[in-house]
């Protein structure tokens, strides 16, 4: 093992703690101690985060065979991501605390939930694809609990579809690493590619195998055809982790993507090929499918779902744009996407821990009840939807101009013109909760209800602060990023740069 | 002149007239004279092959010191003296084995009979292998079918009597042919011994006469024997024949007859007609079709068959096939395979038969064999036996059945065009051994489970148990010791079987 | 003629297991039980001691037994490549069967039971340490014979069907393999059929009936690869799991189905040689026979909720992945072919011994009565865990370095679309084989709630087995872990044979 030995801490840590919980059958019945535990570490590893960062480094972990090594290798790429994954868990966590009191077997959601940041975090810093490809099967195995937790049997099938559609996912994406490692060995990662032209003679398998790449990564991050775990899968796991499937875990679908096109092949290489046209139909067809399908959907976890669908193929398609403001648009919307539906699931998850209600239609007159939980929907829905200054705003603008810039005929007018729609399509399947939250109409019989609630002792009316706190803190975020977005842009603009 | 060269016609005549002995001697008497007659016939039998590996020769033995054409003669050469101690072994061995079994089938008053039978059955056999005569070989011939009518007959119950007169009439189809065949081949060459037959023979083949006339000669022997030996499609009398009779009779019917008329074809292609001449006849690629068919066929039939006697017998079918396969590649090579398989298909067969009998006994004498399913425990040393020649007529390595695999198909890739066909023969014709032998060797060794319907059936079995008959071998060691000898012969022939394929190819270079 | 040793670990277990067969020790009885487990762990493990000893020693060493006709001798030595599968079996055989102490508690017969489990450690040390074709061939034979007590031991009227279609199908493909016997015999240069790194065969002679060769070389490939279970010929496989446990684990899923396998290896490479072979229509076919088995039996290994067959089935699929490295015929392929066949044989060992174990402690054999074991069997499901996360070949347990060694040989290899549609066929294998492993973790791990609360009170008695059960499960999940993270020195050793042979 040689180099910044401080990039292991935040990757074992939790790991070692989440086993812990798990084994140690004294967290099994108290809960004060157990939710210490997760809490501190949650700290803990904000802080060994920011100790890691401190210096650019690389590490190596282990050399897996004679020429396979497992490498940590930190860039902008992995702070971004490692950043984001961090701060969320932390806030998703200090949810929980109240979230997770109505269910069975915290210690368990709460072992895996660390396991799963420690995996992340060593997915963010991956320096090469092998360790990249470890940590993301690692990944999805030790989520699986996280969906499995309900125990439901809706759950378990939710849970199996999940593993299913991910482990797919993950050898289609090995057949093409496999090629890769052959072609370009198994080198740290380098910022815009590490070929400079197509095999001769394996031009065809070449493409196909990226192609398998992308499609197979996609399936993580909801990209057509491999998108039909997300809605099964989401609405079944308690709201924590739903927040963190749809919010992170997706994201590390595109950070995959990502590495590959922009750190291995090179952009250059796929510049108006096949593969590039498909990926952006692909992209384009699952925006649309997603928000539309969103439209239709009646549960609101599951209209979140579908919702995930489509705004992660956003940032999918500025990535298959290969230019560099498309590029911005689409790490960006990453941050902010995280944020927002991070914000989404947890006031939909607070709803259903306080009303028990899973249809959008049953929540009429919401507003009068939880008016601030309402209040950060709404503000964060408009974000998503893009209403400046909200930061969906940013985000879609640089994906937009990037697609008009892109140069690649059909697409360049087309992408923006379906992000259009896909957005007014957002509005209507968000909003509407909004708008009959607040003002559910003349004939609503509110007081009924009240006097229902009350004989049934549901006196409390917002929920706890352990809730709210992370809801609001996300939604602040949502508001903050898109009025001041100079620092961000600037440090996506210089990854930009040196990828493109 | 050696004396030792006067022992083939010795042990011919010596068996005869133990027979004629025989018929005024009570059975047990009868049985001792059989056993030493036979144990003297194979020692003299030995003698002489050990007299020809020693000189390297072959010689031809004037009867009366009548020179041809007119006097009768005897040849003896390597292959006959190895092939008459083989056949001397497996029939004491065979005769040993059953004894115990003879003694209760065969009728008190018949007991002398079937012992004549069996000397008449040695002295045919050996008359076969040493003759040089074509027409003292057809008397042997009848003789032969006789005892073995006889053989057949003497357990009087109905199956054995119809079995007994098909086996006749096949045998008689065949004798009649070969009759044929021999008065043709007088006609053209004006010659019954052999070797100056032999050059009349090369004389007409070098003028180029009798072209058609000889193809039938050659026809007409060929398929006479191939009837009397059982080939494919002329083997319907070999099943009931085998199933039917007394141990004893099987096994040397079995064992050694069908080899007695096989050996004779063989000496008279090498002998009279000549080798190069039934090669270009094609006649053999006639025989290696019905070798091959044989092969399959046989085997096919003893899946079907439940009756375990009739299963082995309907897998000499296939044995014998192989055999006239070997034959048919018609190369040297080729006739040392089937003249190996032969002595293995006797050890074997012979063992296969006797090892039966001791399964049979712990198991209420039921010919379905799956009234065997446990015998394997209740008689080990049989059930051992069984296993032992299953194995051998599978070809499992060791065993004097893996040699003559190896030969033939060692010896097809010498012939081109009969290469694929043959080796994809052995291996289809293996896997269909492994079928029905093994399939028995399971049965031998599984016990009934713990089921209730397992139960319900053995109380059944119980209450229409048929014939509760004591075990005759019990305790004695006659079973034992054919058992015993014939896995010895069979792993001698196994592991030792350089010298004896080195006596089968030289002695076959004397026949030239 | 200190070189006799070599026969040794051959015909030590041999004898001593007729022997024990022989000698009628007491049935029943804790007493005589005990006394069968020392002589039987005592001989086992000396066995091992004794390949270990000529493993460090002796290596290179030869040894001519009898000559069973003409050129054809019964010879041992002991090469690297043989060395890998001795060491192998060696090593598993004494931790087979302290598992199998446990397992057979309960049964009666066990005497004969162990006789021919102990016959077989040595009829399957005689096929790694054959030194020719023959001998291969003879012990190919006797592995056969001696295993079938083993699959008829339940004595059930399924044991019986299993076991003689067992029969039936092993000496089929043994008389196939025959036929390639002889025509090695015919045409090797040497005169003998004695293995030689790159082949034997006369290759002026052969190439004059070049398709004649090939096409025997197809037919043994077929017949050797009825043990390794080719499709169409892998009908006995599912079947043969009715025997215990132990049988199942140990005979079919490592010694005679990787004898199988090692006899394609050794037929490819070391008799026929890959030089001849290579770009041929016969690779080719094998090498489609391969793949076509690595599908059907991931997938029918998905339909199956026999747990049992299902991993059966699993192995009908593993072990093409190694005759899919035999096919590539080059010294990569066969080093990524051996390195899968040990390491394939720790996982799937410690996938049937968990099996196993289920099976002795609740009497459970289907998948979907699994639900909620995992919880009070956490020792158990845990290896199994590893042991099918191995199986999918994640990267840091064993299978991934295999599968990773596979998938280099087929991208190196030239000539044909087929060793890229290979990569493609392993990766949709792993993705059957986690829905296949993963399934039935899931149930385990996490059952359906309402399930599991009212089934809470009966699964509290199930408990983890023995020591006896426990340690070998352990060592060999410790195992996998440890090939996936160190298989340096193991690829170097393999590689080096390849590169030998190859």
């Amino acid at each position: 093992m040689e180099g910044n030995i401080r990039l292991l801490l935040p990757v074992v840590a939790p790991v070692a703690a989440g086993i812990a919980v798990l084994l140690y059958s004294g967290f099994r019945r108290v809960r004060k101690p157990l939710l210490a535990v997760v809490l501190g570490i949650l700290v803990l590893e904000t802080i060994l985060l920011g100790l890691a960062l401190t210096g650019e480094g690389s590490l190596l972990l282990w050399q897996l065979t004679d020429v396979v090594a497992l490498r940590f290798n930190v860039d902008g790429v992995s702070r971004l991501f490692a950043v984001l994954t961090v701060g969320v868990w932390l806030l998703a966590g200090v949810y929980s605390v109240a979230y997770m009191e109505h269910e069975q077997e915290e210690h368990q959601f709460f072992g895996f939930y660390l396991i799963v940041l420690g995996v992340l975090v060593g997915l963010d810093f991956s320096g090469n694809l092998i360790t990249m490809y470890v940590f993301y099967e690692l990944m999805t195995l030790t989520s699986l609990p996280l969906v499995l937790h309900e125990r439901t049997k809706e759950a378990v099938a939710a849970g199996l579809k999940y593993l299913f559609y991910s482990v797919a996912g993950a050898f289609l994406a090995l057949f093409g690493i496999f090629l890769l490692l052959q072609i370009c060995g198994n080198q740290t990662f380098v910022p815009g590619g590490m070929l400079t032209a197509i095999p001769e003679g394996k031009a065809g398998l070449f493409l196909a195998a990226i192609f398998c790449i992308l499609v197979g990564f996609g399936a993580k991050a909801g990209m057509f055809p491999l998108h039909g775990w997300l809605p099964a899968a989401h609405p079944v796991a308690p709201a924590p982790a739903s927040a963190v499937l749809s919010g992170v875990i997706t994201k590390s679908g595109v950070l995959a993507v990502l590495r590959v096109v922009y750190f291995v092949v090179g952009p250059e290489l796929l510049r108006g090929t096949w593969v590039q046209q498909v990926w952006i139909l692909l992209t384009l067809l699952t925006v649309f499918m997603g928000s539309m399908l969103a439209y239709k959907e009646p549960v609101l976890k599951k209209r979140l779902a579908y919702s995930t669908v489509s705004q992660v193929s956003y940032v999918l398609f500025g990535l298959s744009m290969l230019q560099p403001q498309a590029f911005v648009g689409a790490l960006s919307h990453v941050v902010f996407h995280s944020l927002i539906k991070n914000a989404l699931f947890l006031c939909a998850g607070a709803v259903i821990v306080m009303t028990g209600k899973t249809q959008v239609k049953d929540m009429k007159g919401l507003g009068r009840r939880m008016p601030v939980l309402l209040g950060c929907y709404t503000v964060v829905s408009l974000a998503l939807v893009g209403i400046p200054p909200a930061s969906g705003f940013i985000s879609k603008w640089y994906l937009a101009a990037g697609a008009l810039a892109s140069g690649t005929g059909i697409w360049a007018w087309l992408g923006p013109v379906v992000l259009l729609v896909s957005a007014l399509l957002t509005a209507g399947y968000l909003l509407p909760l909004t708008i009959e939250g607040f003002f559910p109409g003349a004939d609503w019989d509110g007081e009924a209800l009240e006097r229902k609630a009350a004989a049934e002792d549901q006196k409390k009316q917002e929920p706890s602060a352990w809730m709210l706190v992370p809801i609001l803190v996300l939604t602040a975020g949502a508001l903050l990023f898109g009025c001041f977005p100079g620092t961000l842009i600037q440090m996506l603009e210089t990854i930009g740069a040196g990828v493109l | 002149m050696s004396f030792v060269q006067n022992f083939p016609f010795f042990s011919i005549i010596i068996a005869m007239f133990s027979g004629i002995i025989s018929s005024v001697l009570d059975g047990k008497r009868a049985r001792n004279l059989c056993l030493s007659v036979i144990v003297l016939t194979t020692g003299m039998s030995l003698a002489v092959l050990h007299f020809c590996v020693r000189t390297g020769q072959s010689y031809t033995y004037m009867m009366g010191h009548f020179p041809a054409p007119w006097g009768n003669e005897i040849r003896a050469g390597i292959l006959e003296g190895l092939t008459a101690v083989l056949f001397g072994l497996v029939m004491f061995f065979s005769v040993t084995g059953g004894m115990d079994h003879t003694a209760v089938d065969v009728e008190t008053s018949k007991q002398n009979l079937f012992y004549i039978m069996i000397d008449l059955m040695l002295s045919s056999l050996l008359a076969l292998i040493y003759t040089n005569d074509l027409f003292t070989a057809y008397v042997f011939v009848e003789i032969n079918t006789i005892a073995g009518c006889g053989l057949i007959m003497i357990r009087q119950i109905g199956r054995s009597l119809s079995s007994a007169i098909r086996y006749m009439i096949m045998s008689q189809l065949g004798s009649g042919l070969f009759l044929i065949g021999l008065s043709l081949l007088y006609d053209v060459t004006g010659h019954l011994l052999m070797s100056p037959a032999r050059e009349a023979v090369a004389g007409i083949e070098a003028a180029g006469l009798y072209q058609v006339p000889m193809l039938v000669i050659m026809a007409v022997v060929s398929v006479g024997l191939a009837i009397k030996s059982g080939l494919y499609p002329f083997h319907y009398w070999i099943p009931d024949t085998y199933g039917y009779a007394t141990p004893t009779a099987s096994a040397v019917l079995s064992g050694l007859v069908s080899k007695g008329y096989i050996f004779l074809l063989i000496k008279i292609f090498y002998r009279v007609l000549g080798r190069e001449n039934v090669i270009a006849s094609e006649i053999v690629n006639v025989l290696f079709v019905f070798g091959l068919a044989g092969m399959l066929m046989g085997s096919v039939h003893a899946i079907l068959e439940r009756d375990t006697r009739r299963m082995i017998a309907y897998s000499s079918v296939a044995q014998i096939g192989y055999i006239y396969m070997g034959i048919g590649l018609g190369t040297q090579a080729g006739m040392v395979a089937a003249i190996f398989h032969m002595f293995t298909h006797s050890a074997t067969k012979a063992l296969l038969f006797i090892s039966a009998v001791g399964l049979y006994e712990v198991s209420g004498n039921r010919k379905d064999f799956r009234s065997l399913q446990g015998s394997g425990y209740r008689n080990p040393l049989a059930g051992i036996g069984f296993t032992v020649g299953s194995l051998s007529m599978v070809g499992f390595p060791m065993l004097s059945g893996f040699i003559s695999k190896l030969l033939f198909a060692t010896s097809a890739l010498q012939s081109p065009h009969k290469m694929l066909p043959t080796v994809i023969a052995l291996a289809i014709s293996t896997i269909l051994n492994a079928v029905y032998f093994l399939r028995l060797v399971i049965t031998l060794y599984t016990i009934p489970g713990d089921s209730p319907e397992n139960k319900e059936k053995e109380l059944a079995n119980k209450e229409k148990a048929p014939e509760k008959r004591p075990v005759l071998t019990a305790g004695t060691w006659k079973l034992p010791l054919a058992i015993i000898s014939f896995i010895l012969l069979n792993l001698t022939l196994g592991l030792y079987s350089q010298p004896v394929v080195a006596w089968i190819g030289s002695g076959l270079a004397m026949f030239d | 003629m200190r070189e006799i040793l070599l026969a040794a670990p051959v015909l030590l277990p041999v004898l001593g297991g007729a022997g024990m067969l022989v000698l009628h020790l007491k049935d029943g009885g804790e007493k005589n039980d005990r006394r069968l487990m020392f002589l039987t762990e005592g001989l086992v493990l000396l066995n091992s001691l004794v390949i270990f000893w000529l493993l460090r020693y002796r290596m290179g060493a030869n040894l001519v037994l009898f000559r069973l006709f003409g050129n054809l001798t019964v010879r041992f030595g002991l090469d690297p490549m043989g060395g890998v599968f001795a060491g192998l079996i060696g090593f598993l055989w004494p931790l087979a069967v302290l598992y199998s102490f446990e397992y057979m508690k309960h049964e009666k017969r066990k005497q004969m039971f162990f006789a021919y489990y102990v016959m077989t450690y040595g009829v399957t040390a005689g096929i790694a340490l054959a030194g020719n074709l023959v001998t291969m061939y003879l012990c190919y034979e006797m592995l056969t014979l001696v295993t079938f007590p083993l699959v008829l031991f339940p004595m059930t009227r399924e044991a019986k069907r299993a076991s003689r279609r067992y029969l039936y199908y092993s000496i089929g493909g043994a008389a196939f393999a025959f036929i390639g016997l002889v025509f090695v015999l015919s045409f090797s240069a040497t005169g003998n059929t004695d293995f030689a790194p790159g082949g034997v065969l006369d290759l002026d002679a052969a190439e004059a009936r070049r398709n004649l060769l090939l096409l025997v070389y197809v037919l043994a490939f077929f017949g050797f690869g009825v043990k390794a279970a080719l499709f169409p010929l892998h009908g006995w496989l599912p079947r043969a799991t009715v025997a215990p446990t132990p049988v199942t684990a140990l005979l079919h899923a490592v010694a005679v189905v990787k004898s199988g396998a090692f006899a394609i290896l050794r037929f490819t490479y070391f008799s026929y040689g890959t030089e001849f072979l290579r770009g041929s229509w016969a690779q080719w076919t094998v090498m489609a026979a391969a793949l076509v088995t690595i599908v059907f039996g991931s997938t029918m290994a998905v339909r199956e909720i026999h747990w049992k067959r299902r991993l059966a089935y699993s192995t009908v699929s593993n072990l093409s992945y190694i005759l899919f490295g035999a096919t590539v015929m080059s010294p990569l392929g066969l080093a990524a072919a051996l390195s899968h066949l040990v390491i394939h044989a720790f996982m799937k060992i410690c996938s049937f011994f968990c099996a196993g174990a289920v099976m002795h402690q609740t009497g459970k054999t289907q998948v979907y009565e699994l639900d909620g074991l995992g919880k009070s069997m956490p020792v158990t499901f845990g290896c199994l865990a590893v042991a099918s996360f191995s199986l999918m070949g994640i990267p840091l347990f064993g299978g991934f370095i295999s599968k990773w060694n596979l998938v280099q040989a087929a991208f190196a290899c030239e000539g044909s679309w087929l060793p890229c549609a290979g990569v493609a066929v392993i990766l949709y294998s792993a993705l059957m084989t986690g829905i296949y492993m993963l399934t039935v973790l899931v149930r385990a791990c996490f059952p359906k709630r309402e399930k599991q609360r009212t089934e809470t009170e009966p699964e509290r008695k199930y408990r983890d087995p023995g020591w006896m059960m426990l340690v070998p499960l352990l060592i060999f999940a410790a195992l996998i872990l440890f090939w996936g993270l160190h298989s340096s020195s193991l690829m170097r050793l393999l590689t080096e044979i390849g590169g030998e042979a190859g």
